[in-house]
């Protein structure tokens, strides 16, 4: 299967395209029209994109193959997770919501139930007491700090 | 001897307590970044470039700091090449061939000194090419115009994918797309906002730090998560060290003449760290093979180990002098400049002497260092390699989201980061390389800049770019650096796959 490369190089020449028409609307500067324009350096790598995007739509390597759909839809999870301690690290506070993500990674990467939990309490408390106390870079308490 | 006094400047602020202690600091995380398998020397230096911006050390500092963490992960890659068969990272591919089998021989500890011996006269070699070649060039790139810039550029991206590279093309959408997040946010000169959306956070352009760290470490653990490679792997035992100085002096003149034609292929644009030590290896087997290579002869580990490290310390002169890095370490250590705000090229011999040869002098303390840390110690870093990467991968990914959260206390940064873990993974998966990518956004700015001048400066005739004979010759070597690898390529992949198949067979 060829077909990696052929939706890769379709999406690329949409995003080429895209990305030069939007440059022919930028507002003319201050100033008035010159030889050269903030356009002038998208333009031409929108040209050389879409030169090799068709390259890849026409001449296109093997597939690397694609994971089954449940691995994907675990790495959507695991991203969600660090989407949530992104999200997690001020209301919450860093302890809590990295004890949270390091262990579930840990978990989701084999490691028992217990000996992630364990990483993930471990990992959380050196390094938040590393940063605060040692290097002197504040992370938030969150809730902790009542 | 203007270039010895400078270096003996350098010295003085190499020497300083302060600088030794960062110099041990970073060989030690160096050695142990290059030795975990799956987090390699760019990813290392990208996740602790956050973490010594948001410290607020000084700029010779951090870079002492990061060029020895480079200097040591160039060392650690030969430990899980010798002990597991598994290259730490790829230059260390061809420490493979004889150093697996020299462990399997019960001899381990022997081949790790000895590849810690050759690193050592690789990277002093080069480093002294370095201080040699460095001044000359920086001299050299003073004659250099905003046309000539802009060909230096193209070169860059065009040789990046190495003489080894196997889609032209592929490398040039990476460089494409880099460039392309690299032109968002104001425009320096108009003022014009381009590509913003008018969303507040994309004023000032996309955090190139953010997206290494996204581009290369989080895809990582992507990566492990989906191979299910969280257990680690089957080591070789390693035996007590019986080394004699014989056995020493037998690999000094294979080190020798590895370390001169690794710094070579470092320098020049497109053969990278993989070539150095492929090219040395293979020249040390025409040499002195008497049918021992590949079986395990000291030689074998001493030619490609000597060769790498004098790449790595090769590869720093064009980043140093011309700011055009040839490799992805050196481009994240560009990273590491630009956001101290030091513009790298041929001014900083000029305007900043203090630090490039403060950091240069720190290379020869750093190596001394890593000798030292590398034969009595190797013991410690085989036993962390065998903390599985189940544990690991997330304390890592943890550290390198609190490192990017700290430079600016803001949470956006980390949404940012997860969203280029998520493209770097599906960049990968097409096949398209992360490097140029990385490359791209560090140097666009640059590279839109040069080109505006040069146009300005002709009033918009495009021939300006190739009106000068130096511009026409980097043009010239730009375009045989796209089309050389579609004929030498498919030989030289070949080459070395069939040298280590063959070492399979044994």
């Amino acid at each position: 299967m060829r077909i990696n490369d052929r939706v890769f190089g379709m999406l690329m020449l949409v995003l080429a395209v895209a990305y030069g028409w939007e440059a022919t609307q930028f507002p003319i500067p201050f100033g008035g029209q010159e030889s050269v324009g903030p356009e002038t350096f998208p333009i031409l790598l929108s040209v050389i994109l879409a030169i090799s995007s068709v390259y890849m739509m026409v001449k296109p390597d093997p597939d690397e193959k694609w994971s089954p759909l449940p691995m994907l839809i675990e790495l959507v999870v695991v991203v969600l997770s660090i989407l949530f301690f992104a999200w997690a690290i001020e209301p919450i506070g860093f302890i809590p919501a990295s004890t949270f993500v390091v262990s579930f990674l840990s978990w989701r990467m084999g490691a028992s139930f217990a000996k992630s939990l364990m990483t993930g309490v471990i990992a959380s408390l050196v390094i938040f007491f590393l940063f605060n106390n040692v290097l002197e870079l504040a992370l938030p308490l969150g809730l902790l700090e009542l | 001897m203007e270039t010895m006094s400078l270096l003996m400047h350098g010295f003085a602020v190499a020497l300083t307590p302060e600088s030794i202690m960062f110099a041990v600091i970073g060989a030690i995380l160096g050695t142990l970044i290059g030795a975990l398998p799956g987090l390699g020397p760019a990813n290392g230096v990208a996740i602790l470039i956050p973490l010594a911006f948001s410290l607020g050390l000084s700029p010779t500092s951090s870079l002492i700091l990061l060029t020895s963490v480079y200097a040591g992960a160039m060392y650690g890659g030969r430990i899980s090449s010798i002990l597991l068969n598994i290259p730490g990272d790829e230059p260390a591919m061809m420490t493979c061939l004889d150093g697996y089998p020299m462990a399997l021989k019960g001899k381990a500890a022997e081949a790790l000194a000895i590849s810690a011996i050759a690193s050592f006269i690789g990277s002093f070699i080069a480093t002294i090419g370095l201080v040699i070649l460095a001044p000359i060039l920086s001299k050299f790139a003073l004659k250099f115009g905003p046309s000539e810039y802009f060909a230096l550029f193209v070169l860059a991206f065009a040789t990046l994918g190495g003489v080894t590279g196997k889609n032209q093309f592929k490398t040039i959408t990476a460089a494409a797309i880099g460039l392309m997040i690299s032109t968002v946010g104001i425009d320096i000169s108009t003022g014009v906002q381009r590509y913003t959306f008018n969303t507040l956070e994309l004023f000032e352009g996309v955090d190139f730090i953010i997206a290494i760290v996204g581009l290369f470490a989080i895809s990582e653990l992507f990566f492990f998560l989906e191979r299910h490679a969280g257990d680690g792997l089957k080591q070789v035992a390693i035996n007590k060290l019986k080394l004699t100085a014989r056995d020493i002096i037998n690999v000094l003149p294979t080190s020798i003449r590895g370390g001169i034609l690794g710094f070579i292929a470092g320098v020049l644009p497109g053969a990278g760290a993989s070539l150095g030590s492929f090219i040395s290896y293979s020249l040390e087997k025409k040499i002195s093979d008497k049918g021992e290579f590949g079986k395990g002869d000291p030689r074998g580990v001493a030619a490609p180990e000597s060769g790498n490290n004098g790449a790595a310390s090769g590869a720093l002169v064009p980043m140093l002098t011309l700011g055009v890095p040839g490799s992805g370490t050196t481009a994240v250590l560009l990273a590491m400049l630009i956001s101290l705000n030091i513009s790298p090229g041929p001014m900083l011999f000029t305007h900043n002497p203090d630090l490039v040869w403060g950091v240069i002098a720190a290379m020869f303390v750093g190596n001394v260092v890593l000798l030292l840390l590398n034969i009595p110690m190797v013991g410690i870093f085989v036993k962390l390699l065998s903390v599985p990467p189940k544990y690991l991968m997330p304390v890592v990914t943890l550290i390198a989201s609190v490192g990017i959260y700290s430079v600016s206390h803001s949470p956006t940064d980390l949404y940012f980061m997860v969203a280029f873990g998520v493209m770097g993974y599906i960049l990968r998966k097409v096949g398209i390389p992360l490097v140029p990518v990385i490359l791209g956004l560090l140097l666009g700015p640059e590279m839109e800049k040069s080109l505006r001048h040069a146009l300005v400066l002709s009033d918009g005739d495009w021939s300006v770019l190739f009106n000068s004979g130096l511009s026409i010759g980097l043009w010239t070597v730009a375009i045989l650096g796209l089309i050389l690898p579609l004929i030498v390529g498919p030989i030289i992949r070949a080459k070395m796959r069939r040298s280590k198949d063959s070492v399979k067979d044994v």
